[in-house]
């Protein structure tokens, strides 16, 4: 940690109330019910997450928070949080979790959802983009290094319709075509 | 001699033809036929699932069934490729459900997926199929008393339920070449690749502070087995003498080509002056 500011306001224990109106009961459901996360409501917050997490220094929302909210039911804070596209995806909170929870594999549901409600950064939404028109993250530019190198100037086998089609027909699909 | 399916994926074809040359000249003198899949292109990358998990799972599966009409494993030198083929195929293992959902979307490309083959990481095709006895004989110019850090990547070693990934087996193949692996702290932490999209200062600061552990441990080499951890790591550093005033001048290079070096070849065959560090303090070795 590099916080090395006086504190002016009060101790950072004390945090904003939840508004329990606002919680909707059924997200954790919701959650529960998408890829591997079946173990969602065994976390008991011992914040192992957290002190595995390389970046939650600089979140606002740590992993185990994000968790304990998913639990409660802060939909709408988790899905338009910046922290779940900012996640590495570098596993090491799943891999120390000792309730089995899978941390990393929770919040790529997190995202799966607010994608499907719109909510994804336009670097990441271009991605998808390239995905579409292309078939490929990154195409071969300069086919002369390839060929100082003796290697095919064409990468052999490449075929893209097979994965523009298909993505053509799922959420790609339409977040990219929304885009227009 | 064994055979396999040659997965690319998008990554090193066009940003590392290096790696591509290295790989494909050490596999071929250990004695392993590598053929480039047929029909296929990207992955997808963690990025496709986050925000797309079922067209991911479709993409990825369309792969592994093309891969299972000639029955070979599939290889490849991502850990992006790795991750996401080997999380795919053993998700639609263990979820028959889901592998029915993503059947009925390949048929109408001709393909289904039924799980018979298996995803593997390059390098550790190697180690297993060929061994590190029969790739110590290849040793001709050892690389005795060189100091390298390995970076293994986080879809490498994580999960290890999916990607069953024994870290030693990187150790020993770079062992086997005679240099010394260099342990330092930060081993297990993430280079930053991923969150580029996202948040590029933050990426920035995980790269360096990767670089920073390494060089403190005395490295004077890093090896990788994937393209996005080698650009974090090599190109990143260009940029860290503006952002944080800091030169590490530590060379990254792909492990093949490490271990090609160590085979004899030359330094064009494993494309070396394309990494962006320069390696040269590793051919003065080689020259003395």
């Amino acid at each position: 940690m590099t916080e090395t500011e006086e504190r002016t306001g009060p101790p950072e224990t004390l945090i904003e109330p939840i508004d329990m109106s606002k919680l909707d009961p059924k997200f954790r459901k919701e959650i529960h019910s998408m890829p591997n996360a079946e173990e969602l409501s065994a976390c008991f917050a011992c914040t192992t997450c957290t002190a595995a997490c390389p970046i939650a220094n600089q979140w606002n929302y740590k992993p185990h928070q994000l968790i304990r909210m998913i639990l409660l039911g802060m939909r709408e804070e988790v899905l338009s949080s910046k922290e779940i596209w900012e996640c590495l995806t570098c596993f090491q909170c799943q891999e120390r979790c000792p309730q089995k929870v899978k941390v990393t594999d929770i919040f790529f549901d997190c995202k799966n959802l607010a994608a499907e409600e719109g909510i994804i950064p336009p670097n990441v939404l271009a991605l998808g983009k390239s995905l579409i028109e292309k078939g490929q993250l990154y195409e071969v530019l300069n086919d002369w290094e390839r060929e100082d190198l003796d290697l095919e100037a064409e990468v052999p086998g490449l075929n893209t319709d097979t994965i523009k089609e298909i993505l053509r027909g799922t959420r790609t699909g339409r977040l990219v075509g929304g885009e227009k | 001699m064994p055979s396999y399916n040659l997965y690319m994926g998008c990554s090193v074809p066009a940003n590392y033809p290096n790696y591509e040359a290295a790989m494909v000249r050490v596999a071929e003198a250990l004695g392993m036929e590598l053929n480039y899949m047929e029909g296929v292109a990207c992955c997808g990358s963690p990025n496709l699932r986050a925000f797309d998990y079922f067209g991911w799972l479709v993409v990825n599966a369309g792969t592994i069934a093309i891969a299972e009409k000639n029955g070979y494993d599939i290889v490849t030198p991502c850990n992006g490729c790795f991750g996401s083929l080997k999380d795919v195929l053993t998700h639609l293992k263990h979820h028959k459900e889901d592998l029915e959902k993503v059947n009925v979307e390949l048929k109408k490309h001709g393909l289904e997926m039924k799980g018979t083959v298996k995803v593997r990481h390059i390098v550790e095709a190697m180690y297993t199929d060929i061994g590190i006895e029969e790739i110590r004989k290849k040793i001709i110019k050892p690389l005795d008393g060189v100091g390298i850090a390995i970076h293994y990547g986080c879809h490498l070693l994580r999960p290890i339920e999916v990607t069953e990934f024994n870290p030693e087996v990187l150790q020993k193949m770079v062992e086997v070449t005679g240099a010394e692996v260099i342990d330092y702290p930060l081993w297990k932490q993430c280079c930053g690749a991923t969150v580029l999209p996202v948040n590029e200062e933050l990426a920035i600061r995980l790269a360096r502070d990767k670089l920073k552990s390494m060089k403190e441990a005395g490295a004077t080499f890093v090896t990788v087995v994937c393209p996005a951890c080698g650009n974090q790591l090599d190109l990143q550093q260009i940029g860290l003498k503006d952002s944080y005033g800091e030169v590490y001048d530590l060379p990254v290079l792909l492990y093949p080509q490490i271990l090609g070096l160590a085979m004899g070849m030359n330094e064009e065959a494993v494309g070396l002056e394309m990494n962006r560090v320069p390696a040269d303090p590793i051919l003065e070795h080689l020259t003395e």
